[in-house]
C-alpha cells in the first residue's frame, strides 16, 4: 500500500464544499473568518474524530488566503510555532488583513488536540490555553476530540464553540461511491453500506477501510467486509504498536500502518518511547532510531498540507520496525507517550530571559548563549539558596527577573 | 403524534419572554416580519429540540434535505434510521432514492 | 591571587587583571609580553581553545596592560553570536574607530575583542577580514574562538595564533582551593576532585559550580557537588552524554527529558551544548571527537527539518551508544 498514495490523502478535501457533512459548523466557521470585528478571537471546533475538523481548518484557511501556524501542544513542534507567535509585532503583517481581498497575507494559529492539555493540570490546564489565546497576535482556531465538553467549558470566555457531529451513514456511502467511481473500483452497495456502518461516523477510517479492502482487486463484495472489526481508538493504538514491533517485514509493517486508525504524531512518539525496549543491541537501536528520525523529518516536511509525502513517512517508520525481526521478544508497552510541554515559553518569558542573559553577559564578559547555558542554571540555584544574594544588585536584576529565575522550574 | 418541522422555517405558538430568550440562547433565530423561527446554531441541538418539543407538547423531529435532489424527506424513510446518531436532527443528508439510484449518481458526478 | 572586590560572581571576582597575575599559561604570557614591549609591531591575535581556559581573561589583561585603568574606553568587546549579522559588527567597529582614533599614549591603536568568531559563517568571515584590513591603522583585533579550523585561512594568516589547552586537573584543584579559602568555604578534596572531573578542563564551569555548591551553606562535600551536578544543566548534558556512551540509553534519555523540561531549552540549543561538551571531553581522541561531531551535525540538521526534537535527540543518543560500544570504552 505504500506504492501509491493513500486515498485519505488523495481525496483529502481541498475546498470547503468538498467536506462532507456538518454544514452548519462549516457555515459558522466561515462567518467567523469573514467577520473582521469578531467578538471572540478564538474558535473551538469539537466533536468526534474523523469528521472533518482539521480538513475544514485547512480548506477554509486556504480559501481565505491564510497561512496556518500549527501548534500541537503535546509535541515539540510547538516550539517553532511559539517562536512564530512570539515574533515582535513589526515582523507581522497587520492583524486586520482579514478580508479575502488580502490573499496570502494573514496568519492563523491552529491549536490541535486542545483537550489533551485542558484535562491535565500538570500541563497548565485550561489556564495555559486561555493564556495562549490572549497572547497570540492572530486569530486562533482550536480543535478537540473529547466529548467531555465540561472540561472545556472555561474556554467559552475566550472562544466561540462550534460543534461537529458524526457523519451520517448515507453521506459516507455517497462519498465512498464517489471514490469507487474515481478509482475504478466495482463495489457492491451492501459492502459500502457495511463499511459506512462500521465507521461510526468517522470518514477517515471509512476511506481507509475501503482502500485496504478494495485496492488490490479493484472490486469489493459484501463478503470482503466481514473482516472489519469495530473501531475503538485506545485499543487501536496499543494493537498497532504491538503489531508494529513484532512485524516480520517492512511490507507488513507498512500495510499495518496504513490500515490503522492511529494519530500519526502520537504513534511516532510512542514508537520513540518503546524502541529501546524492542532493541537492546546498541547497533540495532541506533539503526532503528535513525529510521524513526528520518520519518520525523518527513513528518516535519508534511506539516499540515504536504500529505503526498505521507508514504515516505510510513516507509521510514516501517523500516524502523524491521531492523532485526529475529530479535523480537514480547515486552510491555509504554503508552501513552511521554510528552514535553513547552507552553511555558511564551514571548514575554523569552524576552525576559534574553534581558537576564544580557545583564549577565555584560558583567561576566560572555555572550547571551554562554550566559544562558553556563551561568543561568547556576545563578538560579544560588538565588534559591541565598534569598537576598548580593548578586541581585550587582547584576541589576529587577524583582520580576529574580522571580522569573526562581520559578524557572520543571514542567 | 409526531410533528415534522422544517429547520429553515417553522412556527411556534406564542411563549412567555423567558422561554423565548431560552430558545434564542439555545440557537434559534427569529424573523419578526414573517413570524418564523429557523435554526442558527447547532451546538445545543438536542436541548433545543427538547425545548421545542415541550412547547408543542408533542414529539418533534426535523426534516432532512437531500444534497443531491434537494427535496425534503423525513428520517423515517431512511434505512439506517435506527443506527443513526444524529437521527431526526436537522442536518443535510442523502435521500434513499438518490443513494441507490445509479443513474442519478452518475449525473451528479458530472457536475464535478 | 587577583581579587576584584566589587564583583560578586566568583568567576569575575577572581579573574586576573594583569598578565602577572595569570598562573599556568606561562609560555603564552611570555610571548604576549614580548609583543607588547613594542605595541606598534603588535599583530592581530587569535586565541583558540576549549571554553574556560583563559582566552577572554588574557584578552582583557592585554587591554588593561596597554591602556591602564581607563582601558574600557579603548576596548570594544563583541560577541559574534550576539550580533545580528556581519553588518552590525561592521557598524559597531566603525563607530568605535571614530571615537578612539588616536589610541592612547604610545599605543597607536584601539583594541577590538571579537568572541565566538567560529560561529560566523564563511561569507561573514570574509567580510570580517575586510573590516580587519580597513581598520588596521586604528585597531587591533583579538579574535577568540573554540575551533581555529572553523576560521577561514585569510584571517588565520593575518593573526598570531595562540592555542589554549585545558588546564590540568591539579592546577584547577589548586585554583578552587585558593578561591574557597578566600571565601571562607570549606571545600573537601574529594569534592574538588568531583567538580574538576565534571568540568572537563573548563575553569569557568568549575568556579561557577563551586560558588553554587557553596550557596547551600555548610561544607562543600561530594554530596553537595552531586546535587549541583544534578541540578545544573551544563553538567547534566555531560551526564547525559556519558550515560549514552556507556550504553545506558534509557537513563540518558531520561536525563534528556529532565533538561528539556527544566529550562525550556530547544532541541537545537541542547545539541549545540552537546557539541561543546564533546569537544571538552578528555577521554576521547581528536578523531573520535571529529566522528561524533559529524553525527551531531547530521542530527542538528534533521532537527531543523523535523517535527519532534526529542525524537532527533533520542536518535543522536542512540548513535552515541553505538559509538561507545564500538570503541569499547568504559566510562
Amino acid at each position: 500500500m505504500s506504492n501509491d498514495l493513500l486515498w485519505v490523502e488523495k481525496y483529502r478535501p481541498k475546498k470547503i464544499e468538498d467536506i462532507v457533512g456538518n454544514e452548519e459548523a462549516k457555515a459558522a466557521l466561515i462567518e467567523w473568518l469573514k467577520n473582521k470585528r469578531r467578538s471572540k478571537k478564538a474558535v473551538l471546533l469539537y466533536g468526534p474524530p474523523g469528521v472533518g475538523k482539521t480538513a475544514l481548518v485547512n480548506a477554509a484557511s486556504k480559501g481565505f488566503g491564510f497561512s496556518i501556524i500549527e501548534m500541537n501542544a503535546s509535541d515539540s513542534r510547538s516550539e517553532k510555532a511559539i517562536n512564530e507567535v512570539a515574533k515582535p509585532a513589526t515582523s507581522y503583517v497587520a492583524l486586520d488583513n482579514f478580508s479575502s481581498a488580502n490573499k496570502g497575507k494573514g496568519n492563523l494559529l491552529f491549536l490541535d488536540e486542545v483537550d489533551g492539555i485542558a484535562g491535565n493540570e500538570d500541563r497548565g490546564g485550561v489556564g495555559a490555553i486561555i493564556k495562549i489565546v490572549e497572547e497570540a497576535r492572530v486569530p486562533v482556531i482550536m480543535a478537540a476530540n473529547d466529548p467531555d465538553i465540561d472540561k472545556l467549558r472555561p474556554l467559552k470566555k475566550v472562544c466561540l464553540l462550534i460543534r461537529f457531529h458524526q457523519i451520517r451513514i448515507p453521506l459516507i456511502i455517497a462519498l465512498l461511491q464517489k471514490i469507487c467511481l474515481l478509482e475504478h473500483v466495482k463495489a457492491e452497495f451492501e459492502a459500502l453500506e457495511r463499511i459506512a456502518q462500521n465507521s461510526k461516523g468517522d470518514v477517515r477510517s471509512a476511506i481507509n477501510d475501503l482502500q485496504s479492502l478494495a485496492e488490490e482487486n479493484h472490486a469489493l463484495i459484501l463478503q470482503d467486509t466481514m473482516a472489519l472489526t469495530s473501531r475503538n481508538k485506545d485499543i487501536s493504538m496499543d494493537d498497532t504498536l504491538r503489531g508494529f514491533f513484532s512485524t516480520k517485514s517492512v511490507t507488513e509493517a507498512s500495510s499495518l500502518l496504513s490500515r490503522s486508525n492511529v494519530d500519526y504524531d502520537e504513534f511516532i512518539m510512542s514508537v520513540g518511547d518503546n524502541l529501546p525496549r524492542r532493541y537492546s543491541d546498541p547497533e540495532e537501536l541506533a539503526a532503528a532510531y535513525d529510521f524513526v528520525s528520518q520519518a520525523d523529518v518527513f513528518r516535519g516536511r508534511i506539516g499540515t498540507e504536504n500529505w503526498h509525502l505521507l508514504k515516505y513517512f510510513f516507509n521510514a517508520l516501517s523500516r524502523a520496525s524491521a531492523v532485526a525481526p529475529e530479535s523480537y521478544k514480547p515486552f510491555e508497552l509504554i503508552s501513552p507517550p511521554i510528552r514535553i510541554i513547552t507552553l511555558f515559553w511564551t514571548k514575554g518569558k523569552r524576552t525576559m530571559l534574553d534581558g537576564i542573559c544580557g545583564k549577565i553577559g555584560a558583567q561576566c564578559h560572555v555572550s547571551h548563549s554562554i550566559a544562558k547555558h553556563d551561568f543561568v542554571p547556576f545563578i538560579k540555584i544560588i538565588l534559591q539558596n541565598t534569598k537576598s544574594s548580593s548578586l541581585i544588585p550587582w547584576f541589576k536584576f529587577t524583582p520580576e527577573e529574580v522571580d522569573f529565575l526562581l520559578k524557572m522550574n520543571r514542567y | 403524534m409526531v410533528i415534522v418541522l422544517n429547520p429553515k422555517e417553522f412556527k411556534l405558538p406564542r411563549v412567555e419572554k423567558e422561554k423565548f430568550v431560552l430558545l434564542i440562547r439555545l440557537g434559534l433565530d427569529y424573523n419578526r416580519e414573517l413570524g418564523l423561527f429557523s435554526i442558527k446554531n447547532y451546538n445545543n441541538i438536542e436541548k433545543l429540540i427538547d425545548t421545542v418539543s415541550g412547547i408543542l407538547n408533542t414529539e418533534v423531529v426535523f426534516s432532512q434535505t437531500c444534497i443531491r435532489c434537494g427535496k425534503d424527506f423525513p428520517c423515517t424513510d431512511c434505512k439506517y434510521n435506527e443506527l443513526c446518531t444524529t437521527k431526526d436532527l436537522p442536518f443535510s443528508c442523502v435521500c434513499p432514492k438518490c443513494l441507490t439510484d445509479r443513474k442519478q449518481f452518475e449525473e451528479y458526478l458530472e457536475k464535478f | 591571587m587577583a581579587v576584584n572586590e566589587e564583583a560578586l560572581m566568583w568567576v569575575e571576582k577572581y579573574r586576573p587583571k594583569n598578565l602577572n597575575e595569570v598562573v599556568d599559561l606561562h609560555d603564552i604570557v611570555e610571548s604576549l609580553k614580548a609583543f607588547m614591549k613594542n605595541p606598534k609591531t603588535m599583530p592581530h591575535l587569535m586565541f583558540a581553545g576549549i571554553p574556560g581556559t583563559g582566552k577572554t581573561t588574557l584578552a582583557l589583561c592585554i587591554a588593561h596592560e596597554l591602556f591602564g585603568p581607563t582601558w574600557k574606553n579603548f576596548t570594544l568587546e563583541l560577541n559574534a553570536s550576539d550580533e545580528r549579522g556581519i553588518d552590525t559588527v561592521r557598524e559597531r567597529v566603525k563607530d568605535f574607530s571614530r571615537y578612539s582614533r588616536s589610541g592612547f599614549g604610545n599605543v597607536p591603536f584601539a583594541l577590538i575583542i571579537l568572541d565566538e568568531c567560529d560561529q560566523m559563517t564563511g561569507p561573514a568571515q570574509t567580510a570580517l577580514r575586510r573590516i580587519m584590513e580597513t581598520s588596521s591603522r586604528t585597531s587591533r583585533f583579538i579574535l577568540i574562538c573554540n575551533q581555529s579550523s572553523k576560521i577561514i585561512e585569510p584571517i588565520q594568516s593575518r593573526c598570531a595564533i595562540f592555542r589554549f589547552s585545558k588546564l590540568d586537573k591539579q592546577a584547577m584543584k589548586e585554583q578552587l582551593q585558593c578561591i574557597a579559602k578566600k571565601e571562607k568555604v570549606n571545600l573537601l578534596p574529594e569534592a574538588a576532585e568531583r567538580i574538576v572531573d565534571y568540568s572537563e578542563g573548563d575553569l569557568r564551569h568549575a568556579i561557577n559550580a563551586l560558588q553554587t555548591a557553596a550557596a547551600y551553606g555548610g561544607v562543600v562535600d561530594e554530596k553537595t557537588v552531586s546535587v549541583v551536578v544534578g541540578e545544573a544543566s551544563p553538567m547534566q548534558v555531560q551526564k547525559m552524554i556519558r550515560k549514552a556512551l556507556f550504553g545506558d540509553f534509557i537513563e540518558a534519555r531520561k536525563t534528556m527529558y529532565e533538561i528539556m523540561g527544566s529550562y525550556g531549552f530547544s532541541g537545537s540549543e541542547i545539541i549545540r551544548q552537546v557539541q561543546r561538551e564533546i569537544f571538552k571531553m578528555s577521554d576521547l581522541t581528536p578523531e573520535q571527537k571529529a566522528d561524533l561531531s559529524n553525527v551531531i551535525g547530521e542530527y542538528d540538521y534533521r532537527l531543523t527539518q523535523g517535527a519532534n526534537s526529542d525524537i532527533q535527540l533520542s536518535a543522536l543518543l542512540a548513535q552515541f551508544a553505538k559509538f561507545g560500544k564500538a570503541i569499547g570504552e568504559t566510562y
